[in-house]
C-alpha cells in the first residue's frame, strides 16, 4: 500500500477500525462524509464510481490550471481522503454484477441515492442480505426510507426547513433562516458512523447484521429537543430570538472594529457580568439598575446590546477576547471557514491535517475532533480516478485478468 | 414504583450496545448526550449527580413554566434510559465509590471541567493507569491542552469559533446587509449536541479498538474542534483558492442561479433551478410567463447575470402560491422546491407520525413530546426503556448491585 502521502497520528499505534471493509456508493456529502471517519478510523472505503456519470468530481473549487479534471476537484479529494477508487458503470447489467460481488464481501455498505434507486439497481438490501446476511447497511434520505414524503425531493435546505431548525433560526421578530455550512450533511454523516459502530458491536456479539434507515430531517431534529418539548407541552410556538438567549444575558454576537468582524460573549452568572464590566472598563454599568441581574438585562436586552457594542465596536475580536478572557468571562472570535485552517487551537490539536496529493499538490482540511492515547489515525490522501479498480477487482473478487481486459474492454470499468 | 414510571414502558435491553456499562459525569448537554445516545442503543447508563444536581435540571421547558428540577424538559429529553444515582465527591467517601463504579464500567464521559476531575480523583491520566481497560471520554470547549485551554467557552463561544455562525445564514438564503445581519447562532445546543454525538461516535470507536487490543483509552474531544470538523464546502475552497469567505447573497457565496430562499403566499420557500431540465419544470410551473422567455435568461449563464431581475420576478411569483401548493408544484413537477415548516407543522405532519419521529414524555405531569431515534436501526430498534432518573432516585439500588458495598452508605457518600 502507498504510505508517501500518509499523515500517521499516532505512528505505530493500532488503527481501531483496521480490517473493517465498506463499499462506499454514497453521492454529495452526507454519506462520503460518514465513511471519511471511518477510513481515518483505519477503515478500508472502497468507493464505486464511473467516468460517465461523475458527480463530486465535476464540483469546484478546481485546482488552479486543471478546471475541469477530475482529479482536481477539492470537493472530492476533501471528501474522499482515505478511500479507494474502483470505477464501475452502474448502467450496465456485468457492472452491477460487480458492485452486487464486492456487497459480497464487504461488512458496510452505504448509499444516499433518492429513494428506491438502489433498489431498481438489483442492489437493494433484500437482495444484498441474501448475498452477505451481516451485511451492515445504512441507506440515507432527506425524509428517511419509510413514510409518506419519503420520495419527496431535498437538499440540505429542504432539510433545514422541515426539521425545525429553521424555525429556531433567525433575527429577532424576523424570518426563519437557513444554517450554514450544509450541516444536515456531516451532521447525517457522523450520526451514519455511530450507528455503524454501534450495529458492528451488536454484530460481533450476535453475528447478525442489519439495515439502517437514516432520514437526515430526524438526525437534525435532535438539535432543537427544547423547542419541541415546549411546542408539544404548551401549544407554543418558537420566537426567534437572534443570538440572545431565554436565561443568560448579555448572550451575543457583536460587532468589532472593523466591517464584518465580530466577536460571541456569553454571560452565565453575576461574577460573569462583573468580570465583563471590568474588562470592559465600565464599571458603573454594575450600578446600572436596568442591568442589576439577569431578568433585568433580559428586561432591557436593546439598551444592554448597545452599551456593550459601544465597547466592542472599538476592539478588534481577539483582543477584546483576550480582555473578557483574562477576566474569565466565556468570549471568542467569530471565525470565517477560512480562519479555521489558520486557527492556533485548532493546530495545535493537530485537528488542521495536510495531504499531499499528484495532481492538487499539499492541502489543509480538518481532520477528527478528538484524540486517543492508545489508538491511530491515518490521514491519506484521496485516490485518483479508478486507481484501485485493478486491485480490488481480482484482489477482493478474483476476477482474473483475462475477465479483467474483457470488462474493460466492454467498458463496464468505465 | 409511581404511577407516571408505571404508565411509561420499560423494555429489556436491546439495543446493539446491549452488555456495555457506561458511567456518566455529565453537566448540560455534551457529556449527557453521548452517554444518552450510549443508553439509547442499549448500554447501561449510570449518571451521577452532585447533591445539587445537573444543570439542565433548571433549564426547562417546565410545565406552565413553573420551575420544578424533576420536570425540565430538556433534563428529562438528555437523560432517558438512565438510572441516576447522587454521590458527593467533595468527600473521600463518594470518590471511593465513583472509582468503585469505574472499576466496573466499560466507559466513563464527561465534560466537566478538568480541575473538577482532578479534585474528584478521576483525572483522566489517572484513571487510565488504575483502570487500564477503561475508555475514558472528557469533552472539553477547547481541549486539554494548546493555547486556549485555561479559557473559557460554552455553547455559543465553541459554536462561533467552529465557523457555523459566520456561514449563517446558509446556501441557499444568505445575507443581504453584513451590518444588519450578524453571524447567527440558532436558539438551541447545537455545538454541545455536535459534540456528544461526536463523542459518542469516537466512544464506540475506541470500543472496537478495545475489542482487539484489550487497551482501553483516553478519548479527548474538543467541543470547538467537533464543531470545526463538520465544516467541509467551504474549508475546501479556502484551501484550495485561498481568499475570504463570502456571506453575502451574490452568486460568488450561492453558485449558479436561481438558487433562492423566498417568502412566499404563507411562508417561506427555496427553489433551486440550477440546471436547465429544472429550469425548463420552474417556467412551466409558473405559466410560462413572457419574462422567462425572454434573452435575459435564456441560458445558466444569464439567469446567473442577471440575478436581482431574476429573483424579484420570482418573489413576484412565489408570494402569490402557498407553501403547500408549491410543494404539491414540486411532486407533480418533479422540481427542488421545498416550503418551510414550523416545528408545529413538523410535528404534526403524517410522515413523522408514521416513522415515529417524535415521541411521548411526561414533564411535570403532563403529555409532551420529544425527537425519539435519530436513526432507526431495523435489527436492533430502539426503545424508550426507562424515562430520565429523579435527582439520586437509583442509588441505592445501584451502590448494592454494582458494589454490592453496605459500607459505602456509611462513610456518608451519599
Amino acid at each position: 500500500m502507498k504510505r508517501e502521502a500518509a499523515t500517521a497520528t499516532g505512528a505505530g499505534k493500532p488503527l481501531p477500525l483496521a480490517g473493517l471493509r465498506v463499499l462506499d456508493l454514497g453521492q454529495f456529502i452526507a454519506m462520503p462524509f460518514c465513511t471519511l471517519w471511518l477510513a481515518w478510523l483505519g477503515a478500508e472505503v472502497i468507493v464505486v464510481e464511473s467516468r460517465r456519470h461523475l458527480t463530486s468530481r465535476t464540483a469546484p473549487p478546481f485546482v488552479p490550471g486543471h478546471e475541469g479534471d477530475p482529479d482536481a476537484s477539492g470537493y472530492f479529494n476533501l471528501l474522499y481522503s482515505s478511500k479507494k477508487s474502483c470505477t464501475v458503470d452502474m448502467t450496465t447489467a456485468a457492472g452491477r454484477d460487480l458492485v452486487r460481488r464486492l456487497a459480497g464481501v464487504v461488512d458496510v455498505m452505504v448509499d444516499n441515492f433518492s429513494t428506491g434507486v438502489l433498489e431498481k439497481l438489483g442492489l437493494g438490501y433484500d437482495v444484498i442480505s441474501g448475498i452477505n446476511p451481516g451485511i451492515i447497511a445504512v441507506s440515507c434520505g432527506a425524509f428517511g426510507r419509510s413514510g409518506p414524503m419519503k420520495n419527496a425531493r431535498g437538499l440540505h435546505s429542504a432539510v433545514n426547513l422541515f426539521s425545525g431548525v429553521a424555525d429556531v433560526t433567525g433575527y429577532p421578530g424576523g424570518a426563519p433562516r437557513i444554517l450554514g455550512g450544509v450541516l444536515p450533511d456531516p451532521l447525517s454523516g457522523t450520526y451514519a458512523s455511530f450507528a455503524i459502530m454501534a450495529a458492528l458491536h451488536h454484530r460481533n456479539r450476535t453475528g447478525c447484521g442489519q439495515f439502517i434507515d437514516l432520514a437526515m430531517y430526524e438526525a437534525m431534529m435532535t438539535l432543537i429537543p427544547e423547542a419541541v418539548i415546549d411546542l408539544t407541552l404548551h401549544d407554543r410556538d418558537p420566537v426567534r430570538i437572534g443570538n440572545r438567549d431565554r436565561v443568560k444575558a448579555p448572550h451575543g454576537i457583536y460587532r468589532c472594529r472593523d466591517a464584518d468582524t465580530w466577536v460571541a460573549i456569553s454571560v452565565e452568572s453575576e461574577r460573569d457580568w462583573v468580570a465583563l464590566c471590568r474588562a470592559a472598563g465600565h464599571v458603573e454599568w454594575q450600578a446600572d439598575p436596568r442591568f442589576a441581574d439577569a431578568a433585568a438585562r433580559r428586561a432591557n436586552v436593546g439598551a444592554l446590546e448597545l452599551a456593550l457594542e459601544g465597547w466592542t465596536r472599538t476592539m478588534e475580536p481577539q483582543r477584546a477576547t483576550a480582555a473578557l478572557q483574562a477576566q474569565g468571562v466565556a468570549a471568542g472570535p467569530v471565525l470565517r471557514c477560512d480562519q479555521l485552517l489558520d486557527d492556533e487551537q485548532l493546530q495545535h490539536r493537530k485537528a488542521v491535517i495536510t495531504t499531499e496529493h499528484p495532481t492538487a499538490g499539499v492541502q489543509r482540511q480538518l481532520g477528527l475532533p478528538w484524540r486517543m492515547d492508545s489508538a491511530g489515525v491515518e490521514y491519506r490522501r484521496a485516490p485518483l480516478l479508478g486507481e484501485h479498480t485493478h486491485e480490488v477487482l481480482t484482489t477482493l473478487l478474483g476476477v482474473s485478468e483475462a475477465e479483467y481486459a474483457r470488462l474493460d474492454a466492454d467498458g463496464v470499468l468505465s | 414504583m409511581s404511577a407516571e414510571a408505571q404508565a411509561l414502558p420499560a423494555t429489556a435491553a436491546t439495543g446493539p450496545l446491549a452488555g456495555l456499562r457506561v458511567v456518566e459525569l455529565g453537566d448540560g448537554t455534551a457529556g449527557p448526550y453521548a452517554a444518552k445516545l450510549l443508553g439509547d442503543f442499549g448500554a447501561e447508563v449510570v449518571k451521577i449527580e452532585s447533591p445539587g444536581g445537573d444543570s439542565a435540571r433548571q433549564r426547562g421547558p417546565f410545565a406552565d413554566d413553573r420551575p420544578d428540577p424533576e420536570a425540565s424538559g430538556l433534563f428529562l429529553y438528555l437523560n432517558t434510559n438512565k438510572y441516576g444515582i447522587v454521590l458527593d465527591l467533595d468527600g473521600a467517601a463518594g470518590r471511593a465509590a465513583l472509582d468503585r463504579l469505574l472499576a466496573r464500567a466499560d466507559i466513563f464521559v464527561t465534560n466537566l471541567p478538568a480541575e473538577r476531575l482532578e479534585a474528584a480523583g478521576v483525572a483522566p491520566a489517572a484513571l487510565r493507569a488504575r483502570h487500564p481497560a477503561l475508555i475514558v471520554t472528557t469533552i472539553s470547549p477547547f481541549g486539554s491542552d494548546g493555547p486556549w485551554v485555561e479559557r473559557r467557552g460554552d455553547e455559543l463561544v465553541t459554536y462561533a469559533m467552529g465557523g457555523l455562525a459566520y456561514s449563517t445564514p446558509g446556501i441557499p438564503d444568505a445575507a443581504n446587509d453584513l451590518e444588519a445581519e450578524p453571524p447567527l447562532h440558532p436558539a438551541c445546543f447545537a455545538a454541545e449536541t455536535i459534540a456528544g454525538l461526536a463523542a459518542a461516535s469516537a466512544t464506540l470507536a475506541a470500543v472496537h479498538n478495545r475489542a482487539r487490543t484489550g487497551a482501553g483509552c483516553h478519548v479527548e474531544l474538543s467541543q470547538h474542534a467537533a464543531v470545526a470538523a463538520l465544516q467541509h464546502r467551504d474549508i475546501t475552497t479556502y484551501s484550495y483558492l485561498g481568499g475570504t469567505y463570502n456571506r453575502l447573497l451574490n452568486p460568488t457565496t450561492i453558485g449558479r442561479m436561481p438558487n433562492f430562499y423566498l417568502p412566499c403566499k404563507d411562508g417561506y420557500v427555496a427553489i433551486a433551478a440550477v440546471i436547465d431540465i429544472h429550469w425548463e419544470r420552474l417556467v412551466e410551473a409558473m405559466g410560462s410567463p413572457d419574462w422567462a422567455r425572454s434573452a435575459a435568461f435564456a441560458n445558466g449563464a444569464a439567469r446567473t447575470a442577471n440575478w436581482i431581475e431574476l429573483r424579484r420576478r420570482l418573489i413576484e411569483w412565489t408570494t402569490t402560491v402557498t407553501g403547500d401548493e408549491l410543494y404539491a408544484l414540486a411532486g407533480e413537477r418533479q422540481l427542488p422546491v421545498f416550503p418551510f415548516y414550523p416545528v408545529r407543522k413538523m410535528v404534526e405532519s403524517g410522515h413523522v407520525h408514521a416513522r415515529h419521529s417524535v415521541v411521548d414524555i411526561e414533564v411535570g405531569g403532563r403529555r409532551a413530546r420529544m425527537p425519539a431515534a435519530p436513526v432507526a436501526m431495523q435489527g436492533t430498534p430502539w426503545a424508550l426503556r426507562r424515562r430520565a432518573p429523579r435527582l439520586g432516585e437509583h442509588t441505592a439500588m445501584i451502590l448494592r448491585d454494582w458494589l454490592e458495598a453496605g459500607n459505602v452508605r456509611s462513610g456518608g457518600a451519599l
